[in-house]
């Protein structure tokens, strides 16, 4: 008996005219693996609540079709009973907690359930020392790393023994070091066998070994594609790239030597399966063609005048915590600088401190040669721009159009001038149409554009952003990114937060790398690749296409150094993957 | 959940947090009653030396967070003697006066005794909290005094939440600050502020509410009118010790303090 079956699943939400699925068929066989993609807001997430029942008993929508679990349909069975047979790991590992302590949690199921205390014991033991916390049992969850908290929420699932897990988007809220350790606890459980498992994830390439199938939702809420991954990934490309359905870098890059007459067969979607295939194929040319598309070296503005930003000696202790520990940096202006690490490195503590939200010491941090200690809060804020990483934390009125102009009336401008220079902010940003809209109402992407434009809304020259792309798909992360470009083409300087490698090294003229409180190394982002030692020490993986090319290299030198699908083939269409859709926005 | 509590593993910390509740409350009944300086001072020594010997509480510690609640009783013992009601001071030795206000020796007696008296109610609930894991707490009032679980682990998942909003909220303040909106002004200032602060902050707590309900929900909560626990609180002969030992102390303190004629009539029996 297949352990989910689901038929012409329709759900909508209350109060919203579009369905969030409409006419899901979908059957999962015992034992697989299924990764499960899909754009923002094409209902991955309201899937995953539909198998144990969470949608329609404990969230208040229509739901139509019927979704059964071993045979029983969802609606005719308690969430107690659905509970034993599926279990949800979901994103936010603080969210899902209810006790304070490792052992409480993961009892906590069992209670429920009335498990007579006395076989609890065993179960607690089992589950954890199945996700490697066995000596953890008695440590309070808020000391655990991002990476435990999510080996303890699946402990804690383990428990009450499903056979079906579904993990959404375990790896979003943590850095590179505890998506290693996720992704190494799902690998584990596929190589015992005993579970089916769903799995919604965007972080791919590290993944794809896992993946026995992958099923594809579209925008509409219906299924896009539905098979084994090589077949989706090498048919319906195109369906899965329009929507923003985010792809491994493995698949786009064989469809990128497809499109340049050099198919790679097999397919691959694989790093190991790309690297058996390329071995095999001789590429005189096209490695390397592009190889100076990727910015580098400073640019030209950057002579004239005081850098952007210098940070001399800045030390920041809170408590007894050492957060930074004498940092020395300088960004030349109109530089793009993405700044690494792991978690509690102090990346957010540095940038923070870069646009006055923490005060520095005197003559430790200077913005385009003012001393930041020296410089009042008001003058500071015209020159930095810092998005944080919720773009609602920084609404302050209730119009989208009051949001961007607000920036302006407190310079005194006139109100003329304010709509005129208003309008042709949120004309740039495609945000027009929502002039009036109460900015909570927008889309997560749009929320983002929104926080970008209030911020470059007074003419600041430099950007700071902290993990831009977090949380969005494929399509509103490239926008986002084209957008940077373009502006830090007209000359601004922008300084990125951010976790994904890829990212930096598509787009980062340098790279920080903290670690500890410290910088461990600043310096041109190809140079960082070249530096394993230093990744090392800062926990840092270099993205999946560069580890690729690296162990290409070691047949073919040719391939080394090479970091990204540009560095080796550069698209049909030149413009960067996203801009295609802005252009019409840019003036 | 960040709470006072301190986990030294000690008698205080292992009893049962319900034998600290019995235990302390007639002491917090009593000392709410009285009128003279001496008994809340006698039970803030008592108290005191309960958590720093029997709960191994840092002395360090405890002073840091018993220290600042000082203060409050310092303010308390500055302004009373201003505002005491006049038929309670008629009659006593003027101390001084100051302008158009008039110190009786009386007035101060009443300010330190009421400031004690408010410092001895804080340090009895503190010397809980300080030992107590609020989780235990919980279980103990829904096991043993039947409050209904769901209430129970319902007042725990928010009591979680109570340091994410100050995170939260923190964020908050940094982000409108970066937009170069600054703290303070008028009141009107402030309830503008308020109202932008309490949107975001909103959005989120509900938010996150909504998954941690999901998350648990998930996990079988609600499932059963009953549920079983894995750790079953009991009373145990320690803590009938303790219940009983604390009682025989605070009585004895209270009958040496009749004998020397310190104690004071209590607000309930005083006739007006």
């Amino acid at each position: 008996m297949s352990p989910i079956e689901i038929q012409d699943l329709r759900v909508r939400y209350a109060g919203r005219k579009a369905p969030a699925l409409d006419g899901v068929d979908l059957a999962l066989n015992e034992g697989e693996t299924v990764l499960l993609l899909g754009a923002s807001g094409s209902g991955k997430s309201t899937l995953a609540l539909t198998l144990n029942g969470l949608i329609p008993h404990s969230l208040g929508c229509e739901m139509d079709g019927s979704v059964r679990v071993a045979g029983m349909d969802t609606r005719q069975t308690e969430v107690a009973g659905l509970s034993q047979r599926v279990g949800i790991v979901f994103q936010d590992p603080e969210a899902q907690f209810v006790t304070l302590k490792v052992e409480d949690e993961v009892v906590f199921g069992l209670e429920n359930l009335c498990v007579p205390p006395g076989d609890m014991d065993g179960r607690v033991d089992r589950a954890l020392a199945r996700v490697g916390m066995a000596g953890h049992r008695h440590r309070r969850v808020d000391a655990l790393s991002g990476g435990e908290k999510q080996r303890v929420a699946l402990a804690s699932l383990l428990a009450m023994e499903p056979r079906v897990l579904v993990f959404d988007e375990p790896t979003a809220n943590l850095d590179p070091v505890g998506t290693r350790e996720v992704f190494a606890l799902i690998s584990s459980l596929k190589e015992r066998g005993e579970h089916t498992v769903v799995l919604i994830e965007h972080k791919l390439d590290d993944l794809m070994h896992l993946i026995d199938r992958v099923v594809a939702l579209g925008e509409a809420g219906e299924v896009l594609a539905d098979g084994p991954p090589r077949a989706v990934f090498r048919d319906h490309a195109d369906a899965l790239r329009s929507p923003g359905v985010w792809m491994p870098q493995t698949a786009l890059l064989a469809h990128r030597m497809g499109g340049r007459g050099l198919p790679l067969d097999p397919f691959p979607v694989t790093p190991d399966e790309a690297e058996r295939a390329l071995r095999r194929q001789p590429i005189p040319k096209i490695v390397g063609a592009k190889r100076r598309r990727t910015p580098e070296g400073p640019p030209g503005t950057s002579v004239n005048g005081a850098p952007a930003i210098e940070v001399r000696d800045l030390s920041y202790a809170y408590g007894d915590d050492r957060v930074l520990d004498s940092v020395s940096l300088t960004v030349p202006r109109g530089d793009f600088l993405a700044v690494v690490g792991a978690n509690g490195a102090g990346k957010t503590t540095l940038a923070l401190h870069l646009a006055g939200v923490l005060r520095p010491p005197r003559d430790a941090v200077f913005v385009e040669g003012r001393d930041v200690s020296r410089t009042p809060a008001r003058d500071l804020s015209r020159r930095v721009g810092y998005v944080f990483q919720n773009p609602e934390h920084q609404f302050v009125t209730d119009s989208v159009a009051d949001e961007v102009g607000y920036g302006l009336r407190a310079m005194g401008l006139p109100e003329a001038e304010v709509a005129e220079r208003t309008a042709a902010m949120l004309e740039r940003f495609g945000l027009s149409r929502y002039a009036k809209a109460n900015p909570f109402t927008l889309s997560h992407g749009e929320k983002r554009r929104l926080s970008v434009a209030t911020m470059l809304a007074a003419g600041q020259q430099t950007l700071i952003l902290d993990e831009p792309t977090f949380g969005q798909d494929q399509k509103n992360a490239g926008e986002m990114m084209a957008l940077l470009r373009e502006l830090n083409a007209g000359g601004r300087t922008i300084v990125v937060i951010t976790h994904d490698m890829t990212l930096v090294a598509e787009h980062a003229r340098h790279a920080a790398v903290m670690s500890g409180g410290g910088l461990l190394f600043c310096g041109p982002t190809r140079e960082l690749f070249a530096r394993p030692d230093v990744l090392s020490r800062a926990r840092l993986e270099p993205p999946p296409l560069a580890r690729l090319a690296a162990r290409l290299s070691r047949h073919d030198p040719a391939w080394a150094g090479l970091l990204t699908l540009d560095d080796v083939a550069e698209p049909e269409d030149p413009r960067p993957e996203g801009a295609q859709r802005r252009a019409d926005l840019l003036p | 959940m960040q709470t006072f509590y301190r986990d030294t593993g000690a008698f205080l910390q292992r009893l049962n947090p319900l034998s600290k509740v019995l235990a302390f409350f007639p002491a917090l009944v009593f000392v709410a009653l009285v009128t003279d300086p001496w008994t809340p001072l006698a039970f803030i020594v008592l108290t005191a030396a309960t958590v720093l010997v029997l709960g191994r509480v840092p002395f360090g510690y405890f002073l840091k967070v018993a220290g600042p609640l000082l203060l409050l009783v310092v303010g308390f013992l500055i302004f009373y003697p201003f505002v005491v009601r006049g038929e309670l001071v008629a009659g006593s030795p003027v101390l001084f006066t100051l302008g158009p206000l008039t110190v009786y020796e009386a007035g101060i007696l009443y300010a330190l005794a009421t400031a004690l008296r408010i410092y001895a109610l804080i340090l009895l609930s503190l010397s809980f909290t300080l030992t107590t894991d609020a989780t235990d707490f919980v279980r103990a009032l829904v096991q043993q005094w039947r409050l209904p679980y769901k209430v129970g682990y319902g007042a725990l998942a928010v009591f979680r939440f109570v340091p994410m909003l100050g995170s939260e909220l923190a964020a908050i303040r940094a982000a409108h600050r970066v937009r170069g909106l600054s703290e303070g002004g008028g009141p009107r200032a402030r309830y503008e502020q308020l109202k932008r602060y309490a949107v975001p902050l909103l959005a989120t707590a509900v938010r996150r509410a909504e998954r941690t309900a999901l998350a648990m929900d998930g996990r079988a909560f609600g499932a059963y009118p009953e549920r079983t626990y894995y750790r079953r609180l009991r009373f145990a002969p320690r803590d009938v010790l303790f219940v009983g030992g604390f009682w025989t102390v605070c009585l004895l303190i209270v009958l040496a303090l009749n004998a020397a004629g310190l104690l004071g009539p209590l607000v309930l029996l005083q006739t007006t």
